[in-house]
């Protein structure tokens, strides 16, 4: 293949055909076409609801779209967002991508530091995929904020909130990946392997500092007490994620290098890292709702979300996991690990999620749950499901994701293995 | 020079029967948006028994203006903030959606209101406390459940209420400092099933130097 050498990077020279017609690319596009269906009616809910207000009414009493919203008001539910649920899967997902996709850059980071040399030689592979599904949780997360109000971020910053920290987080973050990115592919060796270790301390510095904000951003809620008394909230998402980071990296091993030689070892590799952040992580989740508060650990543990709970994520992402692996040492089995626990890792996103605002807010007094509405029965939890705009966006982030990835290979043949 | 305002509310919730007169009088004073969980304000009930013998208790209720307001120190651009006389207010034009506050309040206090398609809550009435010294809610109650004041204000009714008065706050163990004083019931068996046994009782003598502490603090 012809390639073309700018500023040090080896592109392939392609026509627009790959672009459009690749397999994968098209299957991206189907996913992100779901996205826009998603935005499209998320922009008509947020932005277009029949809202009306007693003013508006009284100037018009006779208004039929005005009369039509009135009655979605009081018999229906009218808006966006619940006031008893504000986060939601949105949130959910912008974690798991995140944070799954940091920490296969954060394990790369540190198995070069290890010296594993096999990972070193696979890192264009598995970088561009954390940096894409970094992307996947920004684009879901930019569709759940106002984008009209975000200059606001700019012109009056509040400086130590976790939410505000993310914007110069992810300012700084994402140039740094492509630029470690774009030492693994250049040509510029002798120059890059001058930079390797600063690089390689920072980039581990970067990822520490990127969970210390994540946690902040759920540990200031006071309100929310499974946020809030989660031990050492920062460990837990790095290990909560390195675990579906390998799911992620197992099945991408499987599907872009199980022709290599090297396929084995990686898998086995694999392997053993899942091991030992299951075995954390099963230890964590019996120490963590040991001390969380008792409401919101009973209603996961014992309550409405036990099912999600036991079968969904500890079943899923650590006992499954842990059985296929443990005495096996056939790739194929790593894979079928790394396919559950990336599936209960999101189960696990998801129940800490709407886990934490499921114990309603309205036991103010102590006495007992409020009812705020006279039509309303007493709600002993929260939980208002997904809707369908919501689970677009969402499966439409993982075409961001696969398109991403799909671009740079086809750019830059990131699946080949390079020796940096 | 003008002595700083720190304004909070007196809720003798004994005498609230459910009129919903203030839910209707803040609608129509802010143009609230119309809706069943689009409120500033609203009474909160809970329905139980004793020995078979069932009441309900009636909470009116609202943003509690904390001195201590996590949905302020949550909020990344600064459309939470605190205004003159300790009023939490949003700008409406710098919310960008994030919904941390809505997370942050122990209180259930802020929804998201779709024709400003940003977050909403009680201001307190802060646009006619000149020129009525009250809130609109306050105004229209017919059992004068609530008592609207300045805490600064050692001759005015709501210091000279909470002097002769004992009361409670909602989840004091966020440690929030809430601005909703709640009167105890002079009714015992009123008291008894209305309030936990985990709740702290206070009196104004106890109460008024930390809550004129932080209020120096934040003047």
């Amino acid at each position: 293949m012809q390639k073309t050498t700018i500023l040090g990077l080896e592109f392939n020279e392609l026509s627009i055909k790959p672009f459009l017609f690749d397999k994968v690319i098209l299957f991206a596009y189907a996913l992100i076409l779901l996205a826009f269906y998603g935005i499209y009616e998320i922009i008509n809910v947020r932005y277009f609801s029949g809202a009306v207000n007693a003013h508006m009414l009284a100037l018009e009493p006779t208004n039929e779209v005005f009369k039509e919203s009135l009655r979605t008001a009081v018999f229906g539910t009218v808006g966006e967002v619940h006031r008893e649920i504000p986060w939601t899967l949105f949130i959910a997902n912008y974690m798991y991508m995140i944070y799954t996709g940091s920490g296969i850059i954060f394990l790369v980071a540190l198995a070069e530091l290890f010296g594993i040399h096999l990972v070193a030689k696979t890192a264009a592979s598995f970088m561009v995929a954390g940096i894409a599904m970094v992307f996947a949780g920004l684009f879901t997360i930019a569709t759940d904020l106002n984008l009209l109000n975000m200059i606001w971020m700019f012109l009056d910053p509040n400086y130590n909130t976790g939410m505000w920290l993310m914007l110069p987080l992810y300012s700084i973050y994402i140039p740094f990946v492509l630029f470690e990115i774009y030492l693994i592919l250049t040509n510029k060796r002798e120059w890059a392997k001058k930079l390797a270790l600063p690089i390689l301390l920072l980039s581990i510095g970067v990822d520490l500092i990127e969970y210390y904000i994540q946690a902040k951003l759920f540990s200031m809620n006071t309100a929310r007490h499974l946020w809030t008394e989660f031990p050492a909230l920062m460990l837990y998402f790095i290990i909560s994620a390195f675990v579906s980071s390998l799911g992620v990296m197992g099945i991408l091993t499987f599907l872009v290098h199980r022709t290599k030689k090297e396929y084995e070892k990686l898998m086995g590799l694999i392997k053993v890292s899942m091991l030992l952040f299951i075995s954390l992580l099963g230890t964590y989740e019996i120490f963590a709702y040991l001390v969380v508060d008792k409401n919101a650990a009973f209603i996961i543990l014992f309550g409405p979300f036990k099912a999600a709970y036991f079968i969904g994520y500890i079943f899923l992402s650590l006992t499954v996991p842990f059985l296929l692996i443990v005495k096996t040492t056939k790739p194929i089995y790593t894979l079928f690990a790394s396919i559950s626990v990336v599936i209960g890792g999101y189960v696990g996103r998801y129940l800490f999620v709407y886990g934490g605002n499921a114990n309603p807010l309205s036991n103010r007094f102590g006495i007992g749950f409020e009812q705020y509405d006279i039509y309303e029965v007493v709600k002993t939890y929260n939980y208002v499901a997904p809707h369908l705009g919501e689970i677009f966006i969402v499966v439409g982030s993982l075409g961001v994701a696969i398109l991403i990835y799909k671009v740079f290979d086809i750019l830059f043949s990131i699946n080949e293995l390079r020796e940096h | 020079m003008e002595q700083v305002k720190n304004y909070a509310m007196a809720l003798d919730y004994q005498n609230c029967i459910n009129c919903k007169a203030c839910e209707v009088a803040c609608k129509e004073e802010n143009g609230v948006q119309l809706g069943a969980d689009k409120q500033r304000i609203w009474v909160g009930m809970v329905e139980g028994s004793i020995f078979g013998k069932p009441f309900v208790n009636l909470y009116p209720s609202q943003c509690n203006h904390c001195l201590n307001a996590p949905c302020v120190s949550v909020c990344p651009t600064n459309a939470s903030h605190v205004v003159d006389g300790g009023i939490v207010k949003v700008d409406s034009d710098k919310c960008i959606l994030c919904k941390g506050c809505m997370e942050a309040c122990p209180y259930d206090a802020r929804f998201i209101d779709d024709i400003t398609v940003a977050v909403d809550k009680c201001t307190f009435c802060d646009h006619r406390i000149d020129d009525y010294g009250t809130t609109a809610c306050q105004a229209t109650c017919p059992t004068k459940v609530r008592m609207f004041g300045d805490l600064n204000d050692a001759e005015g009714d709501l210091v000279k209420l909470l002097k002769t008065k004992k009361f409670f706050f909602q989840k004091e163990k966020e440690g929030t400092l809430p601005k909703l004083f709640y009167i105890l019931p002079d009714n015992e068996n009123y008291a008894r099933q209305s309030v936990s046994t985990d709740t702290l009782i206070h009196t104004w003598d106890e109460i008024a130097p930390l809550y004129g502490i932080i209020n120096e603090k934040r003047g």
